[in-house]
């Protein structure tokens, strides 16, 4: 408060003396400083509600969370302390594996394959077609919408028994599975949902080909190198940032899946698990079970599994992805 | 950044006004976000009360709290509502927030969770504010855990099968006798009405559910807990009840796995009687309306099968929902009044007639039996019916039994989709949860 104060009266003295030009030049030197301690006091105002929210709303609980990690909680009680009990108990949980299963070969299938669809509709759209603006947000829609309640709902009646997918196949006189309750199905058809999700990174991507210097393909087209070659050669390596930008990206955002898989499948994770993704499991052990000690333990996992996902992609990037100068 | 000429010396005017919009917005901020509580001031007290379910319950509680309101100038009561399992969060949270709505509606799969962990009040000590004597004997010792009444029933339902006589006609198949069928009879009229329609009705929607499995354990003489929480049945009556549906899915008796899966996330308005592809299937007495309703047609309650087949009657009466009042609550003597308003008034019968089971208080279920709709009088006259059968209540269910619920589904999943033989399934659900119960301990 004090310092609030002080400034304020300091802007009075600026502007009470601002009228004497012999003193101009000390005066501005006074101002700017003045004016720098204004700036970052309204900086940190402007910072202070993000601030709060940083402390109350993301590491209070987040430190909170480490805590009941090592505790048994159950959420409306007392908690205890156990140790690495939580921890131990993932050893030989069952579900917990089969979770990350599901997790990991959803991370590993439906990134690869949402990126390469983004950077081939990004390529597409970078030709300069008419009304590039119109199929630049009608792709990017689904971006929008995909995380989002009412298109998983969507989802659940598209891919039904009965749903739209198997009317137009059994136009076709084939007979079409219950995509979303077949355990074999459910968890491809979330994948597919991802993957249509693919408006973010195409953005991304078709900002970066926008960067790539023209002169450099026709420099190529000149010494005669086909298109392949000029994706290879020059769009990829001159890509690379805006990919491994995506590629982390997007690997978060897949682990931290929840909506759809909650939707799709009544927040069960069924059929027989086929969508139990590790969010929903921890879910259902801290809301279902009140065992928020082991979901807890489970966040903690989840933060190492992603952390460690992301240092190995930045030091591996060393290797592949170009900056140029 | 460099400021144009003309315009310095007004942006630097501008800079207090600046910082101090900004302190004001983090103060707004803060404030709001450790404000909330909110007392009001003319004498009159705040209550909260929650509920889950569907829209017709939301208004038909909505108007009964009006009915209080009318009667009791002096409370108000503010309704928190939402679906089933979003209910759970919420109430969890804010319960270890120490935020609990005043009166809870509970159901028996969490109340001994809550009221063993200290969260709820012990509706008995409410002396003249809530009066507890008028509730059906059936039921009245359900929410009582080691001598205090932790909920107290909001009314009674009893489990069977419900039955389409247009989709048995159709498809030439008797309706059985309810007073003798056994578990082959359903077996064998299920596959029979399947067959008859060329699977376009399916003689039942199958035995998926945890409650259905509690009638035969019954019969079996067993049931699922214990007095002291323990599992009660044995792994082979289990099996045995797992190979029933293994039988009936075997002939197309029942929808296909993937079907069963979605029909079983549709509720009561997408079972096979509500879409009129079904013959049969199995709810709570207090859904044959809803499903009357959706299926168009009228529907029979019968008794399960297997009454007088094995070693005794299964079937078992049980309360719908619980009214419990939170421990933690600023008026505990206005939420008292509030559930015994609910549970002992005409009125308020009126309005929620059987959403909530048949009226707990017998004398008010008798008031009302005019003003209910067809088929909640054949519910009513099915309670009555087998009154005398039924032989006694349940336990209340340990600690983290109420994983069953999902437990059961997953098994009977993995059975369907044939990833698991019945033996195999009976030995993971009892594995799964025995391992729920001892982590809720």
């Amino acid at each position: 408060m004090t310092t609030l104060l002080h400034g304020k009266s300091r802007t009075a003295d600026d502007s009470g003396t601002g009228a004497k030009p012999p003193r101009a030049p000390r005066k501005a030197a006074a101002s700017r400083g003045g004016n720098r301690r204004y700036e970052n006091l309204a900086a940190l105002g402007f910072l202070g509600p993000w601030f709060l929210g940083l402390v109350l709303i993301t590491a209070g609980p987040l430190m909170a969370s480490l805590y009941f990690s090592f505790t048994d909680y159950n959420l409306i009680g007392d908690h205890q302390w156990v140790g690495l009990e939580n921890y131990e108990r993932m050893l030989s949980d069952s579900r917990l594996h089969s979770a990350l299963r599901v997790t990991f070969v959803y991370v590993f299938v439906s990134v690869p394959l949402q990126l390469a669809m983004a950077l081939a509709l990004a390529m597409v759209l970078d030709r300069g077609l008419r009304g590039l603006a119109l199929y630049r947000s009608v792709y990017y829609l689904p971006s929008l919408l995909g995380g989002s309640v009412a298109v998983a709902i969507l989802w659940r009646q598209v891919f039904g028994a009965d749903g739209l997918i198997n009317q137009v196949l059994a136009f076709f006189g084939i007979q079409g599975e219950g995509w979303v309750s077949h355990p074999d199905y459910a968890l491809g058809t979330l994948i597919v949902l991802n993957v249509w999700t693919f408006g973010a990174p195409m953005v991304i991507f078709l900002a970066g080909l926008r960067q790539i210097p023209a002169m450099y393909y026709e420099a190529a087209a000149v010494d005669g190198a086909n298109p392949v070659r000029r994706f290879w050669h020059i769009t990829v390596p001159m890509l690379t940032p805006i990919i491994f930008f995506n590629l982390v990206l997007q690997i978060i955002n897949a682990f931290q899946t929840f909506t759809q898989a909650f939707i799709v499948s009544g927040g069960t994770g069924g059929p027989s698990d086929s969508t139990l993704f590790f969010t929903l499991y921890l879910y259902q052990r801290g809301f279902g079970a009140f065992d928020m000690g082991y979901a807890s333990a489970m966040a903690w996992l989840l933060l190492m599994i992603i952390g460690g996902f992301t240092a190995v992609n930045f030091l591996a990037s060393k290797y592949w992805v170009f900056y140029g100068d | 950044m460099r400021p144009l000429p003309g315009g310095a010396r007004s942006s630097h005017r501008n800079r207090p006004l600046l910082a101090t919009t900004a302190a004001a917005f983090a103060l707004v901020m803060a404030a709001t976000a450790c404000g909330g509580e909110s007392g009001s001031d003319d004498g009159v007290v705040e209550l909260r009360f929650s509920w889950w379910g569907s829209d017709d319950r939301h208004a038909n509680l909505q108007e009964a709290i009006g009915l209080f309101e009318e009667q009791n100038p002096d409370v108000r009561v503010v309704g928190d509502y939402t679906d089933w399992a979003t209910y759970w969060d919420r109430l969890a949270t804010g319960t270890a927030a120490n935020d609990a709505p005043d009166v809870i509606m509970q159901d028996e799969s969490y109340l001994r969770e809550y009221g063993q962990r200290g969260t709820l009040a012990d509706l008995g000590e409410f002396g003249d504010h809530l009066d507890l004597s008028g509730i059906d004997p059936n039921v009245a010792e359900n929410g009582v855990m080691e001598g205090q009444t932790f909920g107290v029933a909001t009314g009674v339902n009893v489990s069977a099968i419900l039955a389409d006589p247009q989709a048995f006609e159709e498809a030439g198949v008797e309706m059985p006798d309810d007073t003798s069928w056994t578990w082959d009879d359903y077996i064998e009229m299920s596959i029979r009405i399947s067959e008859a329609t060329d699977g376009e009705v399916v003689g039942t929607q199958g035995m998926t559910n945890e409650n259905a499995f509690h009638v035969y354990a019954r019969q079996n003489g067993e049931n699922l807990y214990d007095e002291e929480g323990n599992l009660a049945f044995s792994a082979e009556t289990l099996t045995s009840w797992f190979e029933i549906s293994e039988r009936i899915l075997a002939d197309g008796g029942q929808p296909s796995a993937s079907e069963g899966v979605e029909i079983a996330a549709g509720g009561p308005d997408q079972s096979v009687l509500a879409t009129n592809t079904g013959a049969t299937a199995y709810f709570w007495t207090n859904q044959l309306g809803a499903v009357t309703e959706a299926a168009g047609r009228d529907i029979e309650l019968l008794r399960f099968p297997g009454e007088t087949e094995l070693e005794r009657t299964g079937m078992y009466f049980k309360p719908a929902m619980y009214y419990s009042v939170s421990a933690g609550s600023d008026h505990p003597e206005e939420a008292a009044r509030f559930v015994d308003f609910m549970l002992n008034s005409t009125e308020a019968a009126e309005v929620i007639l059987s959403d909530l089971g048949l009226p707990a208080n017998l004398e008010v279920r008798e008031a009302i039996t005019d003003d209910l709709s067809p088929a909640d009088e054949r519910g009513a006259a099915f309670l009555a019916d087998v009154e005398d059968e039924v032989v006694d209540g349940n336990p209340p269910p340990p600690i983290g039994s109420g994983e069953i619920v999902s437990i059961n589904e997953r098994v009977y999943q993995e059975l369907v989709f044939g990833n698991l033989t019945a033996e195999q399934a009976a030995e993971q659900f009892i594995e799964d949860l025995e391992a729920a119960i001892d982590n809720g301990s």
